[in-house]
């Protein structure tokens, strides 16, 4: 079948993709300046100690056998160790994965409620110079506040007054399931708002992209109603830059993430990453990314599915955006 | 920008009148620049000199936006930090451009083996989440400066090498460009005479936006404190040591965050405002 | 008979970048209920805006300066939005040059063609529909997309769409432009039958004026945003009073003679950024003289044809003189 044929033929060039992330994840902490065993040792290190470090980590193999059984073992989710706790880095993601798992959903879900609508609205009001300038300054204004800067604003703003959520206070959902949305409702917005920004934009363009086809003329010729219009004929058709804005914003939220669970105390992946770095804990980084990058992929795979679901003239090429 | 406009100050004129909202943008960002050109020139005070008032102290005459945790004056400080932040992104966007440009050429130009190559590993590149990108090569090459103009560089690449690909594609089945393949124009000589002219439009475009986006990543990573290390400062840094402050000194943040988001909101503003210029949109009424 | 198409001095511009543009330079021309009137001219000449001014579907950069186009009674301009899409559902029909990027790529014909017809179209009457404008896989064509139609087939559906709800006026810009050589009479015979068989009437707007007075009772000639001449298609066809109708006539394939050549009219359409002051045709006319440049010339009835040209009498003591 058509949308079959042209997933696998993504899922092919996907898969080819993550070979070369993994490639470059692998090298890029095999060859910290200082070397790994620097990393263990500190500088502390007598040549003794380094060599049986090298020997114990196997980095006295050639680099090829060591990415080789670095990646069969990666495959099998066994990332290593965590140099800091000693724990199973898998098991220290998977202890903090829900709370990422949560934020992603809720921004991308937010992100998408609020950002369709008012690209469409911006979108079909563009024909009057008002509503085009409020829709564009909405859109930039959007993409331009840094998450962080957000983050403090909502910080200094709901610390002084409470106004029913909180800053900071990580409950899981399980747990306070009231609680929990309580403390995740200030991240969410916070990191949905360049989303919305996002999507907002896109579908704008979009939209003015397919009204400006003929058969939307068409559709007028034949007196549909605007509403009717705007359901049946603009909106499948506008939608696929904005499932791949969509894939872009998740991206990006991968990121954003960092930052929003560092403001408000939220144990998730993404801060842990971080504080990884800060520990030299590499083995953590190296998975935090190599994980990201299988996320994302695997999320455009969707996205392409998606595509061949909307248009009916999608197989088996490539889309061009 | 001369480039693509025809008598340029004229066209720039009435750029910034049939376009107000982008004309406003230019205007801020070119604002913003010389500020940061000629900042030091300028009686803010010195961003460096410790004590200049008291320590934490309410924004007062002699330190318009306050002072800091070792009584250095805020208002220098962030121009200086606006500094950092837009020669970091600067130089980053500028070097994408330039390789992105070229890559994006050839791939569209060469073909085969060649063009789906470049893909492959464009593909790869696109494969890493922006900020993550970022934080794999700070913990690679350690924090700083130059780690923070490559993680822009490698981010933003993409986006050149695709659109500029696209784009010459679809020029160089035309048939001048064909002519001058049969007339026996070399390989360079297509791409630079031939296509370059004709994709210029869009890198321009890609230009802005990927100047907003090396913004936005160069403040993010030095707010995790994985950008400009100190004593260098540029605004997301001095963001990250202000929020200690915040509310006890909350004149260490909002200035800068104001700052970093207005600089970044007319780099925006002036990219939609070209775009629409270039290659203009038009939905048509639905009634 | 009551007229059902009238267009009074109506002057569209379009805003551009560089300035206004011209499309309509006080255009004047009706239609009685079941007639048919072939609008010929070179692309620029306004005849697509005027095809779309009859539906007030002209793209957002498009406005009436002056003068009115009434359907049935009703004013396009004037009238509210909602009337007009009353008008525009239940009076008019519309065929578009492209037929596939006329129909939405994403929905399937049988869900289009039930949206034309009504909401709660029954499924037997837009079969019975796809079955009356020759298709005969309706089945197949019902759950197809466009693009796995062929183009002949497509701009059938577009028909059938267009008189789905018997409409009293279609206009037809180019339907048979983007079809292979040999469907375009099959097409355009079918487009004639269905609005003889419901009485429509029928705008076509070609750049051919063979085909068109082959068909239409009535022949408008545009030039520059203007009719510059309109009348039965005998008057115009075989007695034309406009240099630029000759010309046209001269410039068609097959019109050359054994081993003639063919003449093609010289020089561009004009682009006008405002009303002209003189004759829009004068600088590639054979006949031009200085009253052509110096005076802008209105339209005449001349001969049973209205024509708009200095030198009309002159051109008809000649081509009756041969």
């Amino acid at each position: 079948m058509r949308v079959v044929r042209f997933v696998l033929f993504r899922l092919s060039v996907a898969l080819l993709t993550l070979f070369g992330v993994s490639i470059i994840v692998f090298a890029a902490i095999r060859f910290v300046p200082g070397g790994f065993e620097d990393v263990v040792l500190g500088p502390f290190g007598t040549p003794e100690t380094r060599e049986a470090v090298r020997a114990k980590y196997g980095l006295d193999r050639p680099h090829l056998e060591q990415y080789v059984l670095w990646l069969g073992a990666t495959t099998k989710g066994d990332f290593g160790t965590s140099l800091t706790t000693g724990q199973p880095v898998a098991a220290e993601i998977i202890r903090r994965a829900p709370a990422t798992i949560q934020l992603a959903l809720m921004s991308t879900l937010l992100a998408i409620v609020v950002g369709v609508p008012l690209g469409v609205a911006s979108g079909v009001t563009s024909t009057n110079r008002v509503a085009r300038a409020a829709g564009r300054l909405v859109g930039a204004l959007g993409a331009s506040v840094p998450t962080f800067v957000l983050g403090t604003v909502f910080v200094f703003v709901f610390s002084v007054w409470s106004l029913g959520v909180t800053v900071g206070g990580y409950v899981p959902f399980f747990e306070d399931p009231l609680a929990n949305i309580r403390a995740m409702t200030l991240p969410v917005v916070t990191l949905s708002v360049f989303g919305m920004a996002l999507i907002q934009r896109t579908t704008r363009d979009s939209v003015l992209n397919v009204t400006s086809e003929t058969h939307i003329t068409a559709a007028v010729a034949r007196g549909e109603r605007p509403p009717d219009i705007i359901r049946g004929h603009v909106l499948r058709n506008a939608s696929i830059p904005i499932v791949t804005v969509t894939t872009v914003f998740l991206a990006y939220l991968l990121g954003g993430a960092v930052i929003v669970e560092q403001m408000y105390s939220v144990p998730g992946i993404a801060v842990y990453v971080v504080q990884s770095v800060e520990n030299r804990d590499y083995l953590v980084v190296q998975a935090g990314v190599l994980l990201a990058a299988t996320f994302f992929v695997s999320i455009n795979i969707l996205a392409d599915a998606i595509y061949a679901l909307i248009d009916p003239r999608i197989g088996g090429q490539r889309r061009d955006s | 920008m001369t480039l693509l406009v025809r008598g340029p100050l004229s066209e720039l004129l009435d750029f910034v009148r049939r376009d107000r909202l982008s004309g406003a943008g230019a205007i801020l960002l070119a604002t913003l620049v010389l500020l940061c050109l000629f900042g030091p020139w300028l009686p803010l005070g010195d961003p460096e000199e410790i004590g200049i008032g008291p320590r934490l102290s309410v924004p007062a005459s002699g330190w318009l936006l306050g002072t800091d945790e070792l009584g250095r004056s805020v208002l220098p400080r962030i121009v200086d930090g606006l500094r950092s932040t837009f020669l970091l992104a600067g130089t980053a966007v500028v070097l994408t451009g330039l390789f992105g440009t070229l890559i994006g050429l050839v791939a569209a130009y060469a073909g085969g083996f060649v063009d789906m190559t470049i893909m492959r590993l464009v593909d790869i590149l696109f494969a890493f989440p922006p900020l993550l990108l970022g934080i794999l090569i700070a913990a690679a090459l350690g924090p700083g400066g130059t780690s923070a103009i490559l993680a822009i560089a490698l981010i933003t690449l993409p986006l050149f090498v695709r659109v500029v690909r696209a784009v010459a594609l679809s020029v160089a089945a035309r048939s001048y460009v064909i002519a001058a393949e049969v007339s026996g124009a070399g390989f360079l000589r297509v791409i630079l005479v031939h296509l370059l002219p004709n994709v210029l439009g869009a890198v321009i475009i890609q230009l802005t936006y990927a100047l907003s986006i090396g913004m936005l990543v160069e403040s993010e990573l030095s707010f995790l404190g994985l950008g400009v290390q100190p004593p260098d400062a540029s605004l997301g840094s001095l963001l990250r040591l202000g929020s200690v402050y915040l509310t006890i000194a909350p004149w260490l943040v909002f200035p800068a965050g104001l700052l970093l988001a207005t600089a970044i909101l007319s780099v925006n503003l002036l990219g939609d405002g070209l775009r629409d210029m270039i290659d203009p949109l038009r939905g048509r009424p639905l009634r | 008979m009551s007229s059902l198409l009238d267009v009074r001095d109506l002057v569209v511009v379009y805003n551009t970048p560089r300035g206004t543009v011209l499309a309509l330079d006080g255009v004047s021309v009706g239609l009685n209920a079941g007639e048919t009137l072939g609008i010929v001219g070179e692309s620029g000449s306004g005849k697509s805006t005027l095809g779309l001014a009859i539906g007030r579907l002209m793209p957002q950069n498009a406005y009436r300066l002056s003068g009115d186009l009434v359907v049935n009674g009703h004013s396009v301009f004037k009238g509210d939005d909602e009337n007009l899409r009353i008008l525009r559902r239940d009076a008019l029909g519309f065929i578009f040059q492209n037929p596939m990027a006329a129909l939405d790529p994403t929905m399937r014909v049988g869900r289009q063609l039930t949206r034309a017809v009504g909401r709660r179209a029954a499924p037997e009457k837009v079969f019975s529909l796809l079955s009356s404008v020759g298709l005969t896989e309706t089945e197949r064509v019902f759950h197809s997309f466009p693009h796995e139609l062929s183009g002949g087939m497509a701009q059938r559906v577009a028909i059938a769409i267009a008189i789905a709800r018997r409409p009293q006026l279609i206009v037809a810009d180019e339907p048979t432009a983007s079809l292979d050589a040999w469907l375009r009479d099959q097409v355009l015979e079918l487009l004639l039958s269905m609005c003889r068989a419901t009485g429509a009437a029928l705008v076509l707007l070609s750049h051919d004026l063979h085909m068109v007075s082959r068909h239409c009772r009535h022949v408008a000639v545009m030039y520059g945003g203007r009719i510059v001449e309109y009348g039965e298609r005998e008057t115009v066809f075989h007695r034309q009073a406009h240099p630029y109708t000759r010309a046209l006539l001269r410039a068609a394939p097959g019109a050359e003679g054994p081993h003639g050549r063919l003449n093609p009219i010289r020089g561009v359409p004009p682009i006008l950024m405002e009303r002209s002051t003189c004759c829009a045709f004068a600088s590639r006319c054979d006949w031009a003289v200085n009253q052509c440049l110096d005076e802008r010339p209105e339209a005449r009835w001349l001969d049973e044809r209205s024509v708009i040209c200095h030198r009309a009498e002159t051109l008809l003591a000649g081509a009756s003189g041969t």
